[in-house]
């Protein structure tokens, strides 16, 4: 078993050569390559995930046998692995349920491409999460960068265009004071690998030194991250892009990319700035300040929108709020509730858009709200998808999202200066997500105004469907038996 | 009986309703003979628990170490038991006539039977995160119910609802987290759960038990937070009759009381100002309610204002904090549930009869159905709280409970309860007797019958109950007195 | 065995009254000959049961704080004789008065019922089994006002059912207070506050006991609550408006006393503030009645006022808590139902007859209508207080009390506005006979019709004798009801 440890670094280049490869394979053998990559990918880091649990401790992988701090390395604990399983499961949903739209989004000629952009994603995703070096973080987010637009543009109308561009701009934008606060800590430790970075950073912070660009090197990170994962102000990206982009595409980019930033922000806390450094900074204030205020922009925009998927797009920018909301408040119970959230929105979001896609289509292709009352009666299988999905946003019983909303208000009783306001938030922000996502439920099953159209083949379903299905089923056995999976995190934060 | 049989009565419903939504081919004889069997069944099953179960709790899972699903059937959630098991089979067969002529009864029998299995839920939850997954699950079950006939007002009226309902919980949740990271984590238990822990008689304290009872309270249709309830009163009437004044209201009543008597403890609150804020509102509420149904002209939005009165009668009673107060309120749950439902049937009858729905149309219809009139003409006598009928002993225990307490606040609500009985009076008695003795238009009802025995058998067997309960009630009243003194 | 017969006088009228819809459509003759066979058993029953002893009869229990019972007492017998020999008469007198409505069986059903109530309520042994059959008596008398079925009769019923209610919730509230602070609920002579317990809630059971005299006030007319009687009388049937103003309104004068004497002890309000403020209220009623009564020019309203004004000399003498003023009170109970069933009696065959409302219409009736209008004058003087009418004995022993009383204020002020009243009394009613038997030489006189045939003039005739032999022969009934009235202190 001691041999998984290698699986990671297998996974990444996997997935490159996967993408190397479908760049010249037709669409079906692309399809079929990628799909594989993924589900092997998951079974992968699901042993490791195994292997690591039993050892109950973190690894670090050597890449080349160079010792630190020269060489680069990866670090193995459950926590990432877990992580990643769940991402290359969503992704390999994401591209099942999609597959539909994708074909009509994109015609014959370009799909093998989008597996392509599928298979980078997937390879700095896992790089993201397992790396144990600042600099191959900020190559992977570029990387990933490139890729999220592609899986972006590749619908080529206008809108999407735009969006990329925005999408782009704010990401560089991003990557750039990412890259910027590398270089600050570059200079003033000279290390890129996280637990030297770690070290000199207590020790300089301990003695008082360079405690100004210390300061800015981590908050240029932080915000560069948070610029990336879409935090309140910097979302208004988010409605563009995931509005117009093809469904998968929208579930990967709002499900998994977003949070691969965010996992690799944790990580940086945990590994590289140390916990004490960071919180003893206060950047986590700033953090949950605009968390909460995120949660409720958020919302109250989504509350606005007339357009199905836009609403269903700022209603991430709210479920982002929460999670840097728990960052903010503590890193135990704080982050272990940011991370229960990370893997709730990355499970749910997905099954909302891909959930959205399908009703688009059975109520004939107009995302409005008028015209797609009743939609849920042409297709059961998305009304149902749409209705845990949403459900577990609002955080009811038997969902992840009562889980996700117990842990953050638990967490919350931690700090006696964030206590009223994160459960008030907290409070506010259900009624909001129950103004949106229960009118649109309800929209969904009111009387259909006109005749729907026809529900289309089952055999054309079963992709959407088993997708759907899988999703809705993790979401409520994930949150009807949470405690494993809290009690992985929870060990898993313990081991960071 | 062991209590791992509590699951029984709330999945066997739970079960045949999706069942039911599930069915391919159906017919209404099939589905509505599926309803009434599974409702029979857990009505029995019900009954037989509770005089046979034993008290102890059953955990079926844990969602997390502290969040435990379990399932315990004490003397409080026997008492409501009993009442939802009564009168939930006589709803079903006044659905029979009352739906006969209704689409979609695939739906709504679905829905009716998987709240019932719900509510039963909530009887038997052991612990505040069962009763609060429930308690959302009430919420979920009913909006198609409330939304049946799907015209725009019925929409509106369910999303409102729905935001209400979803809302308030959200609030509740938070003050059931603040128990559960307290320490409260374990079962019910009579008196409290709260007592010697860091934050006890703390200004957060107080805070975080007024957000569970606003956030339980809007069930409970506490006065700011009552205003889906006349709005939902455009649902089906089986619907109006069985949630709106017995099923979903009366759990958010049984929430607040596991909330003030079994978690944050009456030793705990008394003499607090949260008590005092909690009272305020529901005095206010008891007023209000009452004045806006002298109001109302539609019949049925006015029953329902009624019941934000009346359910605030027994807000009332649970926040005195005394014994007395809490049996009064036990009493008037159990009561106010068979008048209310009885007034709702009747003015569902004559909408259905008829299909006039406003108090002025009423003239003279008393002639045309007496026997419906007769009905609803004890029940707005019972509901005034004259005697010898039902309503006037829970008044009664309820008044000498506050007369007992002895507060200024409590002083203030016995006065506030007796005009809001008055205004009963004021709202009730003009349908009564406009039915009675109000002009019709000549032959206007010469067309006009006497709904079928579906209809009728409810009316009768729940005018009887109101009466027999109110000439022998020494039984609910010794049952009452039981779990007020923690039995 | 005696004891059931407690209960069957209470139900024998309900029995038949709710049986009366089950003849169906048949002959009014059947009806009426079902109706008086009724209330002449009924009448009979309270006969017997007036000469046998005290009998107590407790029926059942709603819970064990909560028990129904009946008991007969002096003053139980006092007011079922009053109720039932005043419901038989003003019924004699509906069969012809209803002659040509339609309905009459409703009338009956709720006629017999209210006279059942009423009897119930006179045998009540405890508060809880008075408020119910309170509560009753409004619910069942109600539609005897509306019996028109006109928009205005139903607004003025339901004006006195909330009256009725609103006075009765009032009275609950003290009933709570009572049932904290009294040994028990059952009545005792004197009353059974507990010292003890009372002690340091003086205060609050003064007033609690102020509001719930004021509440069951309301069905006695005393003023603030008294405004349903002006608005209900004018549009109910006269039999119904006599036994209204007659006997039922005696129901608030029969709560009052209960709850002052039987639960509460006179010891325990004389000369405090509550006995000032209830005797403020029944003499401001005393006199403003007579006052809008003599404004009055519709007929039955200006009687319905003359109730308000007279139903508060029977307060009056209740409330000034010496034994002549209680026995003057119980005598004007018995005699002013007499007095003023007459009168309505005879509002009720001067409409039946001519079809006229107003006072101002009725110059020159005494020719037309010789012999209800003497019966008329009779029950005047009488209602005045001349001798040797009844009136007089019960007002004698009213002003006596008062000024036994000695009080500060009120032993002189009552007597004062008793004589007041009295004048005002003589000034509405009797410029009527005058310009009656004597019109104004340019006055047209009606013409001299039958009077109603003798069911109605016999009715009036005999209840107008009446009130002049009670006048003669009104030493028994006062020294039964002083000996009743000293029991209590």
């Amino acid at each position: 078993m001691s041999f998984s440890v290698n699986f990671p670094l297998f996974c990444i280049v996997g997935s490159l050569l996967t993408a190397v490869v479908s760049s010249v394979l037709g669409d079906r053998w692309a399809r079929r390559v990628c799909m594989a990559m993924v589900s092997v990918v998951a079974v992968l880091n699901g042993v490791l995930l195994g292997y690591l649990t039993g050892l109950g401790r973190s690894v670090s992988y050597t890449m080349g046998h160079y010792p630190h701090p020269w060489g680069n390395e990866l670090t193995l604990d459950s926590l990432e692995a877990l992580v990643s399983v769940v991402f290359s499961l969503v992704l390999l949903l994401c591209l099942l349920g999609g597959k539909a739209q994708l074909q009509r989004d994109l015609g014959d000629r370009k799909r093998n491409l989008y597996y392509v952009m599928a298979a980078l994603v997937q390879t700095s995703l896992l790089a993201l999460v397992y790396t144990n070096d600042v600099f191959t973080g900020y190559v992977f987010i570029e990387i990933c960068t490139i890729a999220s637009c592609g899986l972006l543009m590749i619908r080529q109308i206008g809108r999407t265009t735009l969006a990329s561009v925005r999408y782009m701009i704010f990401s560089l934008i991003g990557s750039g004071l990412f890259m910027l606060g590398v270089v600050f800590l570059y200079n003033i430790t000279g290390h890129l690998l996280m637990p030297e970075l770690k070290q000199t950073l207590a020790d300089l912070w301990q003695s008082g030194l360079y405690r100004a660009p210390l300061l800015t090197g981590m908050s240029l990170i932080t915000i560069g991250l948070a610029i990336k994962s879409g935090l309140f102000p910097f979302h208004f990206w988010m409605p563009d892009t995931y509005g117009y982009a093809t469904p998968s595409s929208a579930g990967i980019l709002s499900g998994l990319v977003s949070k691969g930033y965010i996992f690799l922000l944790l990580k940086l806390i945990f590994r590289a700035f140390g916990t004490q450094v960071f919180y003893g900074a206060g950047i986590h204030h700033i953090l949950y300040l605009l968390g909460v205020i995120g949660m409720v922009v958020g919302s109250v925009s989504a509350i606005r929108e007339d357009d199905i998927f836009r609403m269903v797009a700022y209603s991430s920018a709210a479920q982002i709020g929460y999670i840097y909301m728990g960052i903010g408040i503590s890193p135990d119970l704080g982050v272990t509730a940011a991370v229960y959230h990370i893997l709730t929105h990355a499970i749910t979001k997905p099954a909302l858009f891909l959930a959205s896609a399908q009703l688009t289509d059975g109520a004939g292709g107009s995302k409005r709200f008028r015209e797609l009352q009743g939609a849920a009666y042409s297709n059961w299988v998305a009304g149902l998808g749409f209705s845990v999905g949403a459900l577990s946003m609002i955080g009811l019983p038997f969902t992840m999202g009562l889980i996700a909303k117990y842990l953050f208000a638990r967490a919350a009783f931690q700090s006696e200066l964030k206590m009223i306001p994160t459960l008030v938030v907290l409070g506010i922000s259900t009624v909001l997500n129950t103004l949106y996502f229960a009118r649109t439920i309800l929209r969904l099953y009111n009387r259909p105004k006109r005749k729907l159209a026809k529900p289309c083949p089952v055999r054309r379903q079963i992709p959407y469907a088993v997708s759907a299905l899988v999703l809705s089923g993790m979401n409520l056995l994930l949150g009807i038996v949470a405690q494993p999976l809290i009690s992985m995190i929870e060990q898993g934060l313990k081991q960071f | 009986m062991n209590s791992v049989f509590l699951l029984l009565p709330v999945c066997l419903p739970i079960a045949v309703g999706l069942g039911i939504f599930f069915l391919k081919r159906h017919s209404a004889g099939l589905i509505s003979g599926l309803a009434m069997g599974a409702t029979l069944a857990a009505s029995v099953l019900t009954w037989l628990l509770i005089f046979l179960c034993r008290q102890e709790s059953f955990v079926l899972l844990h969602l997390t170490d502290a969040l435990s699903f379990c399932f315990r059937f004490d003397s409080l959630g026997r008492f409501y038991a009993g009442i939802v098991a009564t009168l939930w089979p006589l709803t079903v067969l006044y659905a029979f006539s009352y739906m006969a002529h209704e689409g979609h009864k695939r739906v709504f029998y679905s829905f009716f039977t998987v709240a019932y299995g719900v509510t039963l839920g909530i009887c038997t939850a052991g612990n505040l995160i069962t009763l609060y997954c429930f308690y959302e699950m009430l919420t979920l079950s009913t909006v198609p119910l409330v939304m049946h006939n799907l015209t725009r007002q019925a929409v509106r009226a369910a999303r409102t609802y729905l935001a209400f309902s979803l809302g308030g919980a959200a609030f509740a949740f938070a003050s059931v987290i603040f128990l559960v990271t307290n320490g409260a984590v374990g079962e019910f238990s009579f008196g409290g759960l709260l007592a010697g822990h860091p934050y006890e008689r703390s200004a957060l304290t107080w805070v975080f038990f007024l957000l569970g009872f606003f956030g339980f309270g809007v069930k409970a249709a506490v006065f700011p937070l009552h205003i889906w309830l006349p709005k939902a009163s455009v649902a089906p009437t089986p619907v109006t009759a069985l949630l709106h004044a017995v099923a979903v209201v009366n759990s958010g009543i049984f929430a607040v009381m596991r909330l003030v008597w079994y978690c944050y403890g009456p030793t705990l609150l008394r003499g607090s100002w949260a008590q005092n804020i909690a009272l305020g509102f529901a005095i206010i509420t008891m007023v209000y309610g009452a004045v806006y149904a002298v109001k109302e002209g539609h019949w049925k939005r006015r029953l329902a204002y009624s019941t934000v009165s009346n359910l605030s009668y027994m807000l009332f009673g649970i926040l005195l904090l005394t014994p007395q107060g809490l049996e009064g309120s036990l009493l008037h749950m159990a009561f106010h549930s068979c008048m209310k439902i009885l007034a709702f049937f009747c003015a569902g009858a004559v909408f259905h009869q008829t299909g006039r729905e406003y108090n002025a149309s009423l003239g003279g219809l008393g002639r045309a159905m007496p026997v419906t009139f007769t009905c609803f003409t004890i029940s707005a006598v019972a509901l005034t709280g004259i005697p010898p009928f039902n309503g006037f002993v829970s008044k009664w225990y309820l008044l000498t409970a506050a007369a007992e307490c002895g507060t200024p606040m409590a002083y203030a609500g016995a006065g506030a309860l007796l005009l809001s009985a008055l205004l009963t009076a004021v709202y009730m008695m003009p349908n009564a007797v406009s039915g009675w003795f109000g002009r019709a238009e000549p032959g206007s009802l010469d067309t006009i019958r006497e709904a079928d025995w579906r209809m009728g058998l409810p009316h009768v067997v729940l005018s009887l109950g109101t009466l027999i309960t109110g000439l022998f009630a020494q039984p609910v009243v010794q049952a009452a007195a039981a779990i007020a003194a923690g039995g | 065995m005696n004891q059931w017969l407690l209960p069957i006088s209470v139900l024998l009228p309900m029995a038949v009254g709710a049986a009366l819809p089950l003849l169906g459509k048949k002959s009014h003759r059947t009806l009426h000959l079902v109706v008086l066979a009724a209330l002449l058993l009924q009448a009979v029953f309270v006969t017997w049961l007036l000469l046998l002893p005290q009998i107590e009869l407790p029926l059942f229990a709603m819970t064990d704080t909560l028990t129904v019972s009946l008991r007969m007492d002096g003053f139980s017998k006092l007011f079922m004789a009053v109720a039932a020999y005043g419901f038989l008469a003003a019924g004699i007198f509906a069969f012809r008065y209803m002659e040509h409505s339609q309905r009459q069986e409703s009338f009956f059903t709720f006629f017999l019922l209210s006279l059942g109530a009423m009897v119930g309520m006179a045998l009540s042994s405890n508060l809880i089994t008075m408020y119910l059959f309170f509560e009753c008596l409004t619910l069942l008398s109600m539609p005897l006002v509306l019996h028109d079925r006109t928009k205005e009769s139903i607004r003025a019923a339901l004006k006195y059912l909330f009256y009725s209610v609103a006075g009765a919730f009032l009275a609950l509230c003290a009933i709570f207070f009572l049932a904290r602070y009294c040994t028990t609920l059952d009545f005792q002579a004197g009353g059974s506050l507990d010292p003890a317990l009372a002690a340091g809630h003086e205060t609050l059971l003064r007033v609690v006991i102020f509001l719930g005299v004021v509440g069951f006030g309301a069905k006695a007319g005393l003023y603030p609550l008294h405004g349903w009687l002006p608005t209900a009388h004018p549009v109910a049937p006269a039999p119904a408006s006599a036994v209204l103003s007659g006997i039922i309104t005696k129901a608030g004068v029969l709560a009052i006393l209960r709850l002052i004497y039987f639960c509460v002890g006179p010891e325990f309000l004389i000369g405090t503030w509550v006995q000032q403020a209830l005797l403020g209220l029944s003499l401001l009623t005393v006199f403003m009645g007579s006052m809008m009564a003599y404004r009055e020019k519709q007929f039955k309203k200006r009687l319905a006022y003359s109730s308000v004004s007279q139903i508060s000399y029977v307060l009056t003498g209740l409330f000034f808590m010496t034994a002549q003023s209680v026995q003057g009170g119980l005598l004007h109970v018995v005699f002013h139902a007499c007095i003023k069933i007459c009168l309505f009696l005879v509002a009720g065959s001067l409409i039946f007859n001519t079809g006229k409302h107003s006072v101002e219409e009725y110059h020159g009736m005494g020719k037309a209508m010789p012999k209800t209008m003497i019966g008329f004058t009779m029950a005047s003087l009488a209602l005045v207080g001349i001798p040797p009418f009844n009136g007089f004995v019960s007002k004698w022993y009213l002003a006596l009390g008062a000024l036994r009383a000695e009080l500060p204020v009120f032993s002189w002020l009552g007597p004062v506005v008793l004589l007041i009243s009295a004048l005002l009394t003589a000034g509405y009613l009797l410029p009527i006979t005058i310009h009656g038997f004597f019109p104004g030489p340019k006055e047209s006189v009606p013409e001299k019709n039958n009077e109603g045939g003798p069911l109605m003039w016999v009715t009036i005739s005999v209840l107008a004798l009446l009130t002049l032999c009670s006048g003669l022969f009104a030493r028994p009934l006062a020294q039964a009801f002083g000996a009743m009235a000293e029991a209590l202190f």
